[in-house]
């Protein structure tokens, strides 16, 4: 266990490495330096500029010092705004998306867990049906065009909602909804196929033959094994939130990371970008990391190699 | 028949002669007949596939049957709704905008032209209009909603439902055709669904047969190679490399990101399967029988690999679409005056309020494309692999 989390360590270094290297001469790929971007600079200006940002050093130094700063945790200063440090940025926003991100998981489990269980114990009939329908249609259909039809039903047709923001509870209805139609169509899927297999198992049927009631079949024995598989995939379903919030920010105008993100990008705000997509891989990582512990802690039966 | 066996003793042998004997079997199916028959028998697969003919003859064919074109921009048409409801003043039909501006209406639903403004006095909020003919009409928009009155100030209060003849579903907020913009977004779509996977398909292959039919050190290198691209958040590096790209490369530089980064989950399908297969004795006898490495890689492992492979395949074609309208989206996609679905989402959040058509018309669009593309992937999925079978 231990040699396979010293293990998981090491190649979770090496992953941030290489996209830490990665986005860093993707970065510096690009054509012209992030002032000669829009309007043209006074010469003095601009080598003032690269000269204060360290651009008039040769590439590789460049490089060194900014694995240095990593090493630190230091993104850097934003190119586009005056005084302000890609840690700062990252400061401000990443709370707001991380509670976005965690009531959506919620939503998406409260809602998920109960259609997956109802259409896995009512298999083939309507009630199935009607789940299997709901959760293709969340698969399908992109957050976005899910999100900006939420806002014209609810928030420009009936004005129940507000259409940005999130200073009220009610603020955090439509973008939490929108986010999480995919995941919950996921998870509802997933738990349905995953209950379905468990039920066919030999101990389910000991179980029935010991007399005991069908919740308690369910409860004790089915839904406990049938989680696992829900487990093992929280990890990248979180990454998949968390991308997919950049939009759903966007659309919304929630002040989180994702917002900041998409906006770095029109602004071609480099360090912003680099420093945003260094911290999302990160944290990515580290959840893979966590739900691969967690899982096998949670089933004696698999067995880390 | 029926009657005769049951006086019989039911226990006695069956008597049945050759020509009987033969029905007891069921007709043997190739591979492809059998993976048809799983697949045809799936309504979902085949209602994904006549929708995906139908959308695929709508982008191919439909802009050839469409007088507009998608980049030509008619501002005096700008936001029509594809059907609207036009006054009738004096014989002739008006239709009233959104943006205050009246359009006069032939009576089978062409647009024909705007009216001249002569004045507007903003105090007393009142438009005049000249109807061409000398007469005037006057539109009021101190009253909500705005309306016609002639000029004795007394209302015009009847209407005609029409549906939008010059353009059958609207125009955007510059005056181009929605039609054809749906069309061509639709066939960018299509477009990248087609590359991506041919890129993928290519280079997942490639990749994984020669790290699975290498083996050792070779092997061990190039997984690991994968296993750090796919800890990779793939969203993240397919904007950043676009980004590096610049937009202005448009759709070949999302084919570009997309290809360099989606290969990793086909490389490593195709080195489970290459590994798996390669130990088995078939191909053993085509090694024994002398045949060259290529030669077994390409007649006897690739083909058996094919199932899982186009399994794959299909999984990856929604996302990548998915992927090129989110990029679209957020300003990261085709550039104007080019059409992507994901482009026109965005330029209709502006004008939701008025025009709420511009945004349904291509989330419908999408939505059609992903369904189709879906109910195609999961039949496929049952068709060539009936284990994988949810």
């Amino acid at each position: 266990m231990t040699r396979y989390i010293l293990k998981r360590l090491l190649f979770m270094l090496l992953a941030l490495f290489v996209i830490a290297t990665l986005t860093f001469f993707l970065m510096h790929a690009i054509p012209g330096g992030p002032f000669t971007s829009d309007r043209a600079l006074p010469p003095a200006v601009e080598a003032a500029l690269n000269k204060k940002y360290n651009l008039d050093q040769p590439l590789l130094l460049q490089y060194l010092d900014y694995m240095k700063g990593l090493l630190r945790l230091d993104l850097g200063p934003s190119f586009k705004y005056e005084g302000m440090t890609v840690n700062e940025f990252i400061a401000g926003g990443f709370p707001i998306s991380a509670r976005l991100g965690g009531l959506t998981i919620l939503f998406s489990l409260i809602v998920a867990l109960p259609l997956g269980i109802i259409a896995a114990l009512k298999n083939g009939k309507w009630q199935d049906m009607f789940t299997m329908f709901i959760a293709t249609i969340g698969v399908t259909i992109p957050s976005f065009v899910i999100a900006s039809l939420l806002m014209y039903v609810f928030s420009l047709k009936l004005g129940w909602l507000p259409t940005f923001g999130l200073d009220s509870w009610k603020g955090y209805i439509l973008p939490v909804v929108a986010l999480g139609g995919y995941t919950l169509s996921y998870l509802a899927r997933l738990m349905r196929s995953s209950l379905l297999e468990v039920m066919g198992q030999d101990y389910i049927r000991t179980a029935r033959a010991k007399g005991l009631s069908e919740l308690k079949v369910v409860v004790r024995h089915a839904l406990r094994n049938a989680l696992i598989p829900l487990i093992t995939v929280l990890g990248p379903t979180i990454a998949s939130l968390l991308t997919g919030s950049f939009v759903i920010e966007k659309i919304f105008a929630v002040p989180g990371l994702g917002q900041h993100f998409v906006n770095s990008i029109s602004n071609r705000d480099y360090t912003t970008i680099m420093g945003v997509t260094i911290f999302y891989a990160a944290i990515l990582i580290a959840m893979t990391f966590i739900v691969d512990i967690f899982y096998c802690l949670v089933d004696p039966r698999i067995k880390l190699d | 028949m029926s009657e005769d066996m049951e006086k019989m003793d039911k226990w006695a042998p069956l008597k049945a002669d050759a020509e009987e004997r033969e029905k007891l079997w069921s007709k043997s199916l190739s591979f492809g007949q059998d993976v048809w028959y799983r697949f045809s028998h799936k309504p979902t697969a085949l209602l994904g596939l006549i929708l995906l003919v139908l959308l695929v003859l709508f982008c191919v064919v439909g802009p050839q049957m469409v007088s507009h074109s998608y980049e030509t921009q008619n501002l005096d048409f700008v936001n029509m709704p594809p059907s609207f409801k036009a006054y009738e003043v004096d014989g002739r039909y008006i239709y009233l905008t959104p943006s205050l501006k009246l359009i006069e209406v032939a009576p089978d639903g062409t647009l024909m032209k705007p009216l001249a403004r002569l004045e507007d006095d903003g105090m007393k909020k009142r438009m005049t209009f000249d109807m061409g003919d000398g007469t005037e009409i006057i539109l009021n928009y101190k009253t909500k909603p705005p309306r016609l009155e002639n000029a004795q100030k007394e209302p015009y209060t009847v209407f005609k439902s029409f549906r939008n003849k010059t353009y059958p579903l609207g125009t955007d907020n510059l005056g181009r055709d929605m039609l054809i913009r749906l069309m061509m977004g639709m066939r960018i779509s299509m477009l990248i669904a087609l590359i991506a996977a041919f890129v993928n398909l290519v280079i997942g292959i490639l990749y994984g047969g020669i790290s699975a039919y290498a083996g050792g050190m070779t092997d061990t290198i190039m997984m690991r190679i994968v296993d750090v691209v796919s800890t990779i958040p793939l969203t993240l590096y397919v904007i950043l490399l676009q980004v590096m790209m610049g937009s202005n490369g448009g759709i070949l530089s999302i084919v570009i990101a997309l290809g360099t980064v989606y290969w990793v989950n086909m490389a490593r399908v195709v080195r489970g399967e290459i590994l798996s297969l390669k130990e088995q004795e078939f191909v053993y006898a085509a090694r024994t029988l002398g045949s060259s490495t290529w030669r077994i890689l390409t007649t006897h492992l690739i083909p058996n690999a094919m199932g899982p492979i186009i399994v794959t395949v299909t999984m990856l074609i929604p996302s990548a679409i998915f992927i090129e309208a989110f990029m679209s989206f957020i300003g990261l996609g085709v550039m104007a005056p080019m059409a992507s679905l994901g482009t026109m989402c965005n330029d209709a959040l502006s004008t939701l309020r008025s025009s709420p058509y511009q945004l349904f018309l291509p989330s419908l669009a999408i939505c059609l494309v992903m369904f189709a593309f879906n109910f195609v992937g999961d039949g496929l999925r049952d068709a060539l692999d009936p284990k994988l079978r949810k």
